[in-house]
């Protein structure tokens, strides 16, 4: 069995926004919306720390401190969401990924109101891009449904790692298979024993977070899947790959 | 037997019914036209966004739910017990019970974002889903009101000569028939009350990822809203009904009906709200006055519109046996009951959406209110405001619901004269009789 999951090291992230800007063009998101926000841990408003400023220079006084916290999709085992739909538009495949069937969806809600994460958003209005055609692999969600990240299933498909993580410049994010013992993301778990956010709803998430201690990260250089083959491959607008 | 044929409750609409009728005809059509306007539009055109995803159509359909509740209850659990003594109100009661949760059904199709996918209930139902269930539950309890509504008053019908009778003709051996029948009806309908508000509880009950919904004692505490506000507009009907058309209310019935109230509202208000709270106040505080400040007052600055207005105002105007002789006493009670459950519900979907468990900063995108570079998208918080077009499809559904119950009255026989009067020629029975499930006793 596959399940796929992501290990995100906080201490590596530098909260540039490059892994929410990619998702956004990758995925079509309407400019109402973002899959995956990149949040502040630490002050009221984005990009502040928490804290206090030294009282004399560098006397050990000061307490300042900051962090980002990536947040999207968490893809919980467990997921709330998937439960409560009444018609079986959100479901877990087969590989683990939480995905929507804009078919199916009749855009009730329910789900919005189940994540305890708020990673899901809804089409109150037409989505609007820019430009206005829309953009990315992915066709744009009709009004009235639900979206949310879905580690680009479009992409792992083709063997291919999910947007955010490729556009991370440094190396933050691993995507790879949990049930795969040798896998990337499985050692880190192993290794570093990262989080869950909100590990206490036993919503047990496939999303993970280092803290503390930095990882070595995995430095992409290609946009291979971790884990596949090495192969030369392009990526499905036609770009060039390797 | 030959009977005379029962008199109309509603003989034919005056200028005053005609003014009524009209008032509802129009506010239907702009509910309506507003729900068109919604279709075309799509869900952007009301208060509602990424974090306060559920708002006044999912409000208003628990409370709707809620009152469905009175009509069946006090007409099916003195049937279940052998009484008669409801017998002059059940058929109305069951007739508001049915207005009822048509509205409440109604309200759920303009909050759904693709009506035209409600086929994939059927389709591609999942059967954890409370939604699913809550979904069964109401279409079963509305096709059952309709039917055990036409079997309350089939025979009457009958004796008409209506074609709603469908067949069905007035004799004696078919009224005993239908007694029999509606106590199998009300063990039926008992049950099937109290799985439709629990499971409209547990919609919210079994959310883990809103905190504050994720409770035990919400499904039980939906059941006592349900007896609350269902019985308080179940008492206001009947004494506008007894007081606009020919039917009549006993007026013994007022202070009887009252004193039940008064009981619902101790349960609910005095005990479960109670029960709710204190766990909470007593874990934050440490102080005595502190405890019992946060055991009255909760976490919310309205709260006195559930726990005063629906709960200590009724209550005193309840409680004191002089005071409940009179029928507006008991009348301003029941609307201050209705109001109170109103208010709890609406604090119930705020409480799930004002806070998040994941708040830093930017937060969550609203999923509305991009007009360009520079718009801010986020918010850290739920926040809400109905828009004119939720307010208009909600009057429109709730105007429907009171025409439904104006043409019953008008074309159903609601006031069982007939049978009234052949009960009362009844001796009462005595315990064998009440085991078998024959005959009804007389209670008064």
């Amino acid at each position: 069995m596959t399940s796929y999951g992501m290990v995100i090291d906080m201490e590596r992230c530098i909260g540039c926004q490059a892994c929410s800007t990619a998702c956004m063009e990758e995925n079509n998101v309407g400019l109402d919306h973002i899959w995956n926000r990149v949040l502040t841990v630490g002050g009221d408003e984005i990009d502040t720390p928490a804290g206090e400023y030294p009282e004399d220079g560098s006397d050990g006084t000061g307490t300042m401190s900051l962090d980002y916290q990536p947040t999207a999709c968490q893809h919980c085992d467990n997921a709330p969401c998937v439960k409560v739909c009444p018609v079986n538009a959100t479901y877990t495949r087969e590989d683990g990924i939480v995905e929507i069937d804009y078919e199916k969806c009749i855009g009730c809600r329910y789900c919005i109101a189940a994540c305890p994460y708020n990673a899901r958003v809804f089409n109150y209005d037409t989505p609007q891009q820019l430009p206005t055609e829309g953009h990315g692999n992915v066709p744009e969600r009709p009004q009235g449904v639900v979206g949310k990240c879905t580690f680009c299933t479009h992409r792992v498909e083709e063997d291919i790692d999910p947007a955010c993580v490729v556009a991370c410049p440094a190396d933050a994010r691993i995507f790879g298979d949990l049930d795969d013992p040798k896998s990337t993301v499985s050692q880190y778990v192993d290794k570093y024993e990262p989080d869950q956010l909100l590990d206490e709803l036993d919503v047990d998430p496939k999303t993970y977070y280092v803290r503390g201690e930095m990882t070595p990260g995995r430095p992409q250089v290609t946009n291979e899947l971790e884990g596949t083959k090495k192969k030369y491959t392009s990526i499905p607008d036609g770009g060039d790959g390797a | 037997m030959s009977s005379e044929t029962p008199e109309r409750t509603i003989e034919g609409f005056g200028t005053l019914g005609k003014a009524w009728l009209a008032i509802l005809g129009v506010l239907v059509i702009a509910g309506f036209g507003a729900w068109v306007y919604q279709l075309m539009e799509g869900l952007v055109v009301t208060g509602m966004n990424n974090v306060f995803a559920w708002a006044l159509y999912i409000m208003l359909f628990v409370f709707f739910v809620g009152l469905s509740a009175g009509g069946l209850i006090i007409s099916s659990v003195p049937k279940f017990f052998h009484s008669d003594r409801y017998d002059s109100i059940a058929a109305l009661g069951v007739l508001v019970s049915f207005a009822c949760i048509v509205v409440a059904g109604l309200l759920v199709v303009p909050d759904i974002g693709r009506p035209e996918r409600l086929y994939q209930f059927f389709t591609s139902p999942d059967f954890r889903s409370p939604m699913v269930w809550d979904f069964a539950i109401v279409i079963v309890y509305g096709v059952f009101t309709a039917g055990y509504l036409w079997l309350l008053t089939r025979r009457d019908l009958a004796a008409r000569g209506s074609r709603l009778a469908f067949g069905v003709s007035d004799t004696e051996a078919g009224r005993e028939r239908d007694k029999r029948l509606s106590f199998w009806a009300a063990a039926i309908a008992i049950p099937l009350a109290i799985a439709l508000h629990s499971i409209t509880g547990w919609i919210f009950a079994l959310q883990i990822g809103r905190g504050d919904w994720f409770s035990p004692l919400v499904a039980p505490m939906f059941i006592m809203k349900a007896l609350v506000s269902g019985l308080a507009l179940m008492i206001v009907t009947a004494v506008l009904a007894d007081r606009y058309t020919n039917f009549e209310l006993p007026r013994e019935r007022v202070p009887e009906l009252g004193k039940i109230l008064g009981v619902f509202v101790a349960v609910h208000i005095v005990y479960l709200l109670g029960a709710e709270r204190l766990p909470h106040a007593w874990a934050a505080n440490f102080e005595f006055w502190a405890i019992t400040s946060g055991f009255l007052i909760g976490e919310t600055a309205y709260f006195w519109l559930w726990t005063v207005v629906g709960g200590v105002l009724p209550l005193a105007l309840l409680v004191v046996p002089s005071v409940r002789q009179r029928v507006g006493a008991v009348v301003a009670a029941s609307v201050l009951a209705i109001t109170g459950i109103l208010f709890e519900g609406i604090n119930l979907v705020f409480v799930g959406y004002d806070e998040l468990y994941i708040d830093a900063a930017p937060g969550v995108t609203t999923g509305r209110g991009y007009v360009g570079t520079g718009s801010d998208i986020w918010t850290t918080v739920g926040a809400y405001t109905p828009t004119v077009v939720e307010l208009l499809i909600s009057i429109g559904l709730i105007a429907l619901g009171a025409l439904i119950v104006t043409v019953g009255l008008r074309f159903l026989p609601i006031q069982p004269g007939e049978m009234l009067t052949r009960t009362e020629r009844e001796t009462p029975s005595g315990d064998a009789a009440v085991a078998n499930g024959g005959t009804d006793s007389k209670a008064d």
